[in-house]
């Protein structure tokens, strides 16, 4: 099981930097790092968090749904299929393999910050953030892909996501949404408990807050996992050329 | 080596069974044909024999044991040969093979088979630049790379020239050779004459003829002999059968006193044979 998720897991990083997934994540990077000197604010702390949550929660999808339609594209589905490996190394390799690709924006962000603006956030707190929500979203990036025809379809479904569960928690982050009655709404779904552990890293958050946002984005992983797990065999029978 | 018993099978979205009731048996050591028209149900038999497929009724077996009770480590012993490119583009062939190669607890001899099919001179190609032939070669390396007990091969001399088709087809040769078991899917039937011990023959979902290719042959063609012969410069022809020829003293005579063009037994052959009992050309 080790060595089989450690083959996959280094070989979804060797794909990563071939087909220039890394390259990509590397340049929306930079468009952050842009976002964050064009703003003119000197102490990024609060805004900080709000570009991670960008990163971790569209980026996870969209990079999971690009390795699985290159894999689909070229057939490679077909054989991994029929290779001694579980459905359950193939998700998770895939999953920590694009975490990484999440940490090392996070790390780019940060080292940027420190170096050239201030900034004062708790980087171990935000760190366990990234790779819970960018679990997450991943295992998300997994389903969307399940049920995308092609490319255009799944990158209709993250726009579908980020309309229903990303803006309405951006507005409020930016103070936009100040009823109190939508922003306890809010609480139903996963971004708002996944903006709330980054902010948590930053500006300060009540433990209570945290511990049950943390516990949420735990539960609600688990059962995607279960889910993600499940569907597999479906698409595993579509991709087989059925 | 496989058992399959009474296997029925539905597409969730279909009405009909694509699989409607087949049973035979892959002995070990033997290359077995499993011929047919598309759509006639041989990759769904296939699928269900790698375990792509699992919700089937009947029984497969394998090694005397349900396929359902093996798990992934079923896989170190098979190999799958896809007609289709099946490797990442962007990565180099030696890449590709290097990544399935970990997979296995037992490796295959890829530098030997590499410079067997003609590929070793360029491993570090990316797959993208290869031809589809060279693709095709890739393929066959990957299902040999865990030195498996059993081959599932689709077309596995498709868009290969006659010099490399020979190649692919003696390692298959020598796979059998060495004790090895074979399941092929071809349109090919030159290839199916030439290395199938045993073929069966799909259509609409069930096995409609099963055996051995000179047995089919003989059961689907004439016991007759055609003779082409000249006399008084005419060129004539006579038909004789061929268990009688030795005291047919017409045919005798033929031969003893007449100028003998052609003479040809009427033994049919696969491809005869596949659109008798399939009901269509071959390659439909």
């Amino acid at each position: 099981m080790v060595n089989n998720m450690l083959v996959l897991f280094t070989g979804e990083l060797q794909r990563m930097k071939r087909y220039n997934i890394f390259a990509a994540s590397l340049l929306i990077s930079l468009i952050w790092i842009g976002i964050l000197q064009f703003t003119g604010i000197e102490d990024v702390s609060s805004i900080f968090p709000l570009l991670i949550f960008l990163d971790a929660t569209s980026m996870a999808m969209l990079m999971v749904g690009v390795t699985m339609f290159f894999e689909k594209q070229e057939g490679v589905i077909k054989t991994l299929l029929v290779s001694p490996i579980d459905k359950s190394e193939y998700i998770l390799a895939k999953s920590f393999a694009n975490i990484l690709s999440n940490v090392v924006t996070l790390g780019v962000l940060y080292g940027y910050s420190k170096l050239f603006k201030e900034i004062n956030v708790n980087i171990l707190g935000l760190l366990a953030a990234v790779i819970l929500i960018a679990f997450f979203h991943s295992l998300l990036g997994f389903l969307l892909t399940y049920y995308s025809k092609d490319f255009t379809g799944l990158l209709t479904g993250i726009m579908k996501y980020s309309f229903v569960f990303m803006i309405p928690v951006l507005l409020e982050q930016v103070g936009l949404i100040k009823n109190e009655t939508i922003k306890k709404f809010l609480y139903i779904i996963p971004t708002k408990s996944s903006m709330t552990l980054l902010n948590a890293s930053s500006i300060g958050i009540e433990m209570l807050e945290v511990v049950l946002s943390t516990l949420y984005l735990v539960l609600i992983s688990a059962l995607l996992y279960y889910i993600v797990y499940k569907k597999f065999d479906e698409f595993a029978i579509r991709e087989s050329g059925v | 080596m496989f058992q399959v018993k009474n296997l029925r099978f539905k597409y969730p979205r279909n009405k009909e069974y694509t699989i409607k009731g087949i049973s035979f048996e892959i002995k070990e050591g033997e290359i077995f044909g499993l011929l047919g028209p598309s759509g006639v149900g041989k990759s769904t038999t296939q699928k269900i024999l790698i375990k792509l497929l699992e919700k089937y009724d009947g029984e497969v077996s394998y090694k005397g044991k349900d396929i359902k009770q093996y798990g992934k480590a079923f896989y170190q012993g098979i190999g799958v040969g896809f007609e289709i490119p099946v490797h990442f583009s962007k990565l180099t062939a030696q890449e590709n093979l290097d990544f399935f190669k970990r997979l296995y607890s037992v490796n295959g001899d890829i530098d030997g088979l590499l410079k067997r099919v003609g590929l070793y001179e360029d491993r570090n190609k990316r797959v993208n630049e290869y031809s589809k032939g060279m693709k095709a070669r890739l393929n066959f390396v990957r299902a040999l790379i865990n030195k498996p007990n059993v081959l599932f091969l689709d077309e596995p001399t498709n868009g290969l020239d006659p010099k490399n088709a020979r190649i692919i087809k003696d390692i298959i040769k020598e796979f059998k050779g060495k004790g090895g078991t074979v399941l092929l899917t071809t349109h090919l039937m030159n290839d199916v004459d030439e290395l199938c011990d045993r073929v069966a023959f799909m259509a609409d979902g069930k096995i409609v003829e099963i055996d051995t290719p000179k047995d089919l042959k003989l059961k689907h063609g004439r016991r007759e002999v055609d003779v082409e012969y000249i006399e008084d410069d005419i060129v004539k022809k006579e038909g004789f059968n061929l268990d009688k020829l030795s005291t047919d003293h017409k045919f005798l005579n033929i031969v003893k006193t007449k100028k003998i063009i052609t003479i040809h037994s009427k033994e049919t052959t696969l491809d005869h044979i596949f659109i008798r009992v399939t009901g269509v050309e071959n390659g439909e």
